[in-house]
Parts: C-alpha cells; sequence; structure tokens
C-alpha cells in the first residue's frame, strides 16, 4: 500500500505538482489564500480558496467538495465516459477508479482538471482458487488486465510470449503501431505510451533500475527491466496474447 | 477477460476416491490452495516394500488414530493416511508450470536440509500419471504427514491462553530452526501453521520459503497481504524478485500471535486485507499508534508489539530465537507459580540429582571395559506427557528400524514406548541421522534396544538423558 498520487499539470503560468499522499494523508486544494493554505493550488477565480480534500484511505481515496455551490466530475479516463458526480458539500465520496481526472468548473474555456492515481488496487490472481479469499497467497503486485497499461505491457512483451527469441524489446513506435487496431487504443500516442511505461515501473511493479547512462538509456534499460520482470514472475502470460489485436502480419493469405 | 471462467472456477477437476498415487489411495479432497489441491490418502493395501521408492509400511498405532507425540521420532499417522499436496502443472505456460516445479523443488529441498519436529515431514514426492485426468496428468505430488487441522480452523473453534502459548512457542520453535538453517518462510499464516495429530505446531507450505545469501534473500512477489511487513510495501523489485530478511517472518508471527489470543481477529482494523495493510503502513509511518486488542494478555500483547515494530531495524532485535527463550521463561515462571505448594522441593530435587551424577563420576574414575549392556530411561522432552502414566498413544515415542535412513513411517517399528520407560541398550552408533527434539537438542547418537522377543530397534540419544558407556554397535 504504497498510497496515491495526485498530479496537477503545469498551466496558467503554474508547474506541474506532484503529491504522493500515504494510506491516511489528506491533501487540501483550491485557489488557497495566506489564512487558508491548501497542499494544491488551482489559481482560477471560479474556485473557493478551500474548495476540497482528498483523503488517501484504504487502496483507493475520498474526495471531500467543500464548496456551497458546485458539483465535481471526477471521469475515469479508461473507462470509455464513466464518471462519478462529486455534489456540493459531499464528504469523503470514496473513488473506485485506478485512474482519475477531477473536474473543477472554471470560466476558463478549458475545464480545470488534476489526475489522482491509485496504484494499490488489487486484483485476485487468476488461477488461484480454493480457500478464503482474503487469506490467499497471492502475488503482491496486481495489474488490471482491462487497463491500457496492461495492453502496453503484452504488447512489449509479445515477441517473447510468441517464442520470437526477439533481439529487442518493442520500441514505443512499434508499441502505438501494433495498438492501433485495438478499440480502446486508436488514439494512443507515443507519449502516452511512455506514461503506462513510467507507470508500469515507478508505481506498479516499483522496479529497481541500475543507475547507469543517460535518459535515452535509462529508458530503455526501464523498458526491458519491466518486460524481463513482468514474464519472469508470469504477470504477463501467453494467455495475455489474446487481449491483443490480431497481428497484422500473422495472415499472409488475406 | 481471456480467462474461461468454467476452467478457473473450483479449482478445476480432482482425483476421484480411490484413484491411486504411486504407493497412495486417494481418500478424498481435504482442502485447497493457490496452487494445489490436498487430499487425505491411504497407503494401497498392495504396495509392496520397495516397489515405489517409498518404502513398505511398517508399524502403526493403536486403532484410536493418535498419532505420536514426537515429531521428528514418528511414523506417519496412526490410522496409516497421509495427506497428499497435487500440484498441478498441465494446462499451465511452461514459465508457470517451471514456477510450480521451482515451489515443488523448494519444499522437497528444505524437507531435505532442514527437518525439525516443527516442520511438516515430507516423506515422499512423485508425478502423478493419470491418462485419464488430462488436467491432473503429470501433476508434481508431495506426500506429507497428515495435519489433524490448520491454525486457523483450531482458531475458529477457540483457543485458551495456555493451548495459546504452546502453539506460539511450537512456532517460535519452527521459525528459529527455519532461520538458523538460513531460510526464511515468507508466507507463515494460520492456514500454514498446521496442527498435527499430536496437537503440535508443524509449520508447512514451503513453496515461497527462501534462503539468505548473508542478511537476505530474494523472493517472487508473492505473499498474503494481511501478513507482509509494512517495508514490503515500498521494497523495490529487482532482478531477482523482492528483498526478504528473517523480519518479516517475524512480523508474520506478531499478527499470528495477536490473532491467536483475540480469537483471530486481526491487530490492524479495517474490512479487507487491503485496508488492513494500509492501516499497517500507517502504523510504520507513525500516523497511527498500535492499538492491539486488550482481551491480548500482557505477556502476549508485549511480545506481538515486539515482533511488530514498524522498521526492520526496529525489529530485528527480536529473532524467533529470542522470542522463544521469552515464552520458555514465561511459561516455566507460570507453571512454578502454579506449583506454589513446592517450588523448593522441585528445586533441591534437582540439586540432588545433579550431585549424585558427580558423586557417581568421583566413585569411579576409570570406567573399564564398556559393559555389554545397560538399563536406559525413556525421556520424552513434550512436559504434558512427563506426569502421565496412562500410556496414552498421544505421549508414545517411536523407535528406529534403522538409524542411518530417515525417521519415516516405514522405518519405525510396532513397538511403542513411554517416558520413564527402562530399555536394555546393548550397543550405541554415534554416527546415526541427526534427530532434534522438541527443546532443539541435536544428536547423531543412537542406542540399539532390545525388544520383547528376539527383536532389537533403535533409540535416538534425544530420547534418554542416560549417557551410558557402550561399546560401539557393530
Amino acid at each position: 500500500m504504497s498510497g496515491i498520487l495526485v498530479h496537477l499539470p503545469e498551466g496558467s503560468g503554474e508547474a506541474a505538482v506532484t503529491l504522493r499522499l500515504g494510506p491516511g494523508e489528506r491533501a487540501r486544494f483550491g485557489r488557497g489564500s495566506a489564512g487558508t493554505p491548501v497542499e494544491l493550488r488551482l489559481g482560477d477565480e471560479a474556485v473557493s480558496r478551500l474548495a476540497g480534500e482528498i483523503h488517501a484511505t484504504d487502496d483507493h481515496w475520498q474526495l471531500s467538495n467543500l464548496s456551497n455551490t458546485h458539483a465535481y466530475l471526477v471521469e475515469n479516463p479508461e473507462g470509455a465516459g464513466e464518471y462519478l458526480r462529486v455534489p456540493p458539500r459531499r464528504i469523503g465520496a470514496p473513488i473506485p477508479f485506478e485512474f482519475s481526472r477531477v473536474v473543477l468548473p472554471s470560466r476558463r474555456e478549458t475545464p480545470l482538471s488534476f489526475q489522482v492515481f491509485a496504484p494499490d488496487h488489487v486484483y485476485l490472481d487468476p488461477h488461484a482458487h480454493g480457500g478464503s479469499w482474503e487469506s490467499r497467497t497471492m502475488t503482491a503486485y496486481s495489474l488490471d488486465e482491462t487497463a491500457t497499461y496492461f495492453l502496453v505491457l503484452v504488447a512489449l512483451c509479445e515477441p517473447w510470449l510468441r517464442d520470437h527469441s526477439p533481439a529487442a524489446v518493442p520500441t514505443t513506435p512499434q508499441v502505438v503501431a501494433r495498438l492501433r487496431n485495438h478499440p480502446a487504443c486508436a488514439r494512443l500516442t507515443a507519449r502516452a505510451v511512455s506514461s503506462h511505461l513510467d507507470y508500469l515501473a515507478d508505481e506498479k511493479l516499483r522496479i529497481e533500475l541500475p543507475d547507469a547512462g543517460g535518459r535515452a538509456d535509462r529508458r530503455n534499460g526501464k523498458r526491458e527491466a519491466v518486460v524481463g520482470l513482468a514474464l519472469k514472475f508470469g504477470i504477463v502470460r501467453e494467455e495475455h496474447l489474446a487481449l491483443l489485436p490480431r497481428p497484422e502480419a500473422a495472415e499472409p493469405g488475406r | 477477460m481471456v480467462h474461461d471462467p468454467d476452467s478457473c472456477e473450483d479449482g478445476g477437476e480432482l482425483l476421484p476416491p480411490g484413484h491411486r498415487v504411486g504407493a497412495w489411495t486417494v481418500i478424498g479432497p481435504i482442502g485447497e490452495g493457490g496452487w494445489a489441491t490436498v487430499y487425505a490418502a491411504r497407503r494401497a493395501e498392495d504396495a509392496a516394500a520397495g516397489t515405489d521408492g517409498a518404502g513398505g509400511r511398517v508399524g502403526t498405532d493403536g486403532p484410536d488414530g493418535a498419532d505420536d507425540a514426537d515429531g521428528t521420532v514418528g511414523s506417519d499417522d496412526a490410522d496409516g493416511t497421509v495427506a497428499l499436496k497435487v500440484l498441478p502443472t498441465a494446462g499451465l505456460a511452461p514459465r508457470q508450470a517451471r514456477q510450480v516445479a521451482e515451489a515443488a523443488r523448494r519444499e522437497a529441498e528444505l524437507a531435505r536440509s532442514a527437518p525439525h519436529p516443527r516442520l511438516v515431514r515430507l516423506l515422499d514426492t512423485l508425478t502423478l500419471a493419470a491418462p485419464d485426468h488430462p488436467a491432473l496428468d503429470g501433476s508434481i505430488v508431495l506426500v506429507m504427514e497428515r495435519a489433524r487441522c490448520t491454525l486457523r480452523d483450531l482458531l475458529a473453534t477457540g483457543v485458551d491462553e495456555e493451548q495459546g502459548a504452546r502453539i506460539i512457542a511450537g512456532i517460535c520453535e519452527g521459525l528459529a530452526h527455519l532461520h538458523r538453517s538460513g531460510w526464511v518462510h515468507t508466507d507463515l499464516k494460520p492456514e500454514n501453521v498446521l496442527i498435527g495429530r499430536d496437537g503440535e505446531v508443524r509449520l508447512s507450505d514451503f513453496g515461497l520459503a527462501i534462503e539468505l545469501v548473508g542478511t537476505h534473500g530474494h523472493s517472487a512477489p508473492m505473499g498474503t497481504p494481511d501478513y507482509l511487513p509494512p517495508e514490503r510495501w515500498k521494497e523495490p523489485l529487482g532482478e531477482r524478485g523482492v528483498k526478504i530478511r528473517a523480519t518479516a517472518d517475524i512480523w508474520a508471527l506478531g499478527i499470528v500471535i495477536h490473532e491467536v489470543f483475540a480469537a483471530g481477529v486481526p491487530p490492524f482494523p479495517g474490512a479487507t486485507p487491503t485496508a488492513r495493510s494500509a492501516a499497517a503502513q500507517q502504523y510504520a509511518e507513525g500516523r497511527a499508534a498500535l492499538r492491539l486488542a486488550p482481551d491480548v494478555p500482557p505477556f502476549w500483547r508485549t511480545l506481538a508489539a515486539d515482533c511488530l515494530a514498524p522498521t526492520h531495524a526496529a525489529r530485528a532485535a527480536h529473532t524467533a530465537e529470542s522470542l522463544l527463550a521469552r515464552i520458555r521463561a514465561h511459561r516455566s515462571g507460570r507453571r512454578f507459580r502454579r506449583a506454589r505448594p513446592r517450588p523448593r522441593t522441585a528445586l533441591l530435587a534437582l540439586a540432588t540429582c545433579a550431585t549424585a551424577a558427580v558423586t557417581a563420576a568421583a566413585l569411579w574414575p576409570d570406567p573399564g571395559p564398556p559393559p555389554q549392556s545397560a538399563r536406559i530411561r525413556v525421556f520424552n522432552a513434550e512436559r504434558g506427557c512427563q506426569q502421565r502414566t496412562d500410556r496414552d498413544p498421544v505421549c508414545s515415542l517411536g523407535l528406529a528400524v534403522d538409524p542411518l535412513r530417515p525417521y519415516t513411517a516405514d522405518n519405525v517399528v510396532p513397538t511403542r514406548v513411554w517416558h520413564d520407560d527402562t530399555l536394555d541398550a546393548d550397543c550405541q552408533l554415534p554416527t546415526g541421522l541427526p534427530i532434534i527434539d522438541e527443546e532443539d537438542r541435536t544428536s547423531t547418537l543412537w542406542y540399539r534396544v532390545r525388544l520383547p522377543g528376539p527383536a532389537t530397534a533403535w533409540l535416538p540419544a534425544v530420547r534418554t538423558r542416560d549417557r551410558p558407556a557402550l561399546q560401539l554397535c557393530p
């Protein structure tokens, strides 16, 4: 249980902010002022000084809407339009998504939003059975097999799973091309693939990287380490190949 | 999802009763774990000695189903049943099949290299031939001594303080032995603590156990969330897995102590294992205090709190060995308090014995040639058995057929002995199989003893306090 991650992208002259909250920790957000300090400052006139609070609880988080008038939306960017509406003055609404975008009303053209990641969600191992699920031995790193990051991981591991004995891990553009025909990945960008890879390596698997070389080397090292460990510990297996769209090259007859 | 729910639910196919597995006949399933199904089985009637590598069964106790009181020096169960842990590999991808084989290999390796009365005994390993059950064909089968139940089952029925103390001491004995032998269990929980037919603890499920290299080892990123130490959630995943130290078992022990003395309630609050892990994390980071249940007796509460020290460094001071010493001191203190009318007499008697031994040595400074035979008195380290004179099978001890072969079911004579029995020993073997008793005394010394009729058997020296200077056995 490493907690949650709150990320406010840069905007309106302010640098990007990333907060990590352990279980039980809280972060306030809003316009802030000398008398009302906030951990996450949202510089928008439409936002109250103290607009709300995020509370990391168990493996998820709770959102308190401290506004008297505005409802906040919590969207699941991977949920095909799935969202929650947190009405004004609601305290501690539990948020079930692993990825969330909290959207606050704004007078600007683009709505004001920040992201919250909850990487601690736990999934049972697919082959495990018997006994109470509560006391079952399981993989300590559980991945959502329906998430885009998992597709990216399977695409990265695919050459090994198909016994191609490849020389190298697929590159980011190769992954983008490989997943293009998947309905959930039609608009997947190279940058998104890189973010998913970072998320897998840093938040989900918590991979220990040897300190070596420059940024490019590090990126490659991370990619290789993710693939190596995912295969070694059976996080990605042959059966997961079914998640990928059909490989184009495998249909020479057409 | 890619998984076919039908093939994953309910654990798939089961072996039918009567199915033959090596020398054993399946009675029925008794439990299911993550990767394995456990069956009760009995030795097949036509299984001749030596045909399957497991050898023939020699003796049994009375018909009441009680096992011998000692883990090491024992036979298999009184009713002749064993537990078969069947780990299917068919239908698994090659990498997973390798993982299962690796888990089985660890169990066998640990049982072979570090046997102990507090670890479940592995009697045999074999590969299942079941061509008519394709899902099970080729499974790895571990043949183990059968237990009465798991600690989880026992917690459901209620455990009193004395029984709890005995169980925790047993777990500590097992852990101390594992750690001393350079292993970490890594998956200690009430499901993996078996209660033998003798009521004593047998640690089991060493599929995740790892051998330490120096102060730590590496394990696959597996575990049971409720029993993982808080630092595990921050531990990075390296090439060889996550770093594991013996203090991980100590944390798990702290959770188990609490569960034993608080009617199965875990020490951290929360409705799910995830919530409880988060609460443990909160405690470890100093944002919450440790609040143990008030029904845990003070001695055990202190012990649990020490095991649950928030960091590896703070926990390192509390080794299984040191915890065991505290438990023994506590238990013997209680025993003395209960026996208040005559504590002085007991101490005095002990002193008298010691003096007598010294005198005896002084009287016979030169022993001369070793005698042809000597009377030795059987000693059962199980204190509860020392007072009893009813020759209850629970308190009986086994004698070996061959002191050089593992002390398993097929290597035990039908005759049982009890504490304070005297036996005629006619020679000694200083280099037999090492035997460790419940108090962790180890010895490779064995005495050959005469049995009624023209028969002999072997008693390990840890089962007597006498040390006659007998001639060496031929």
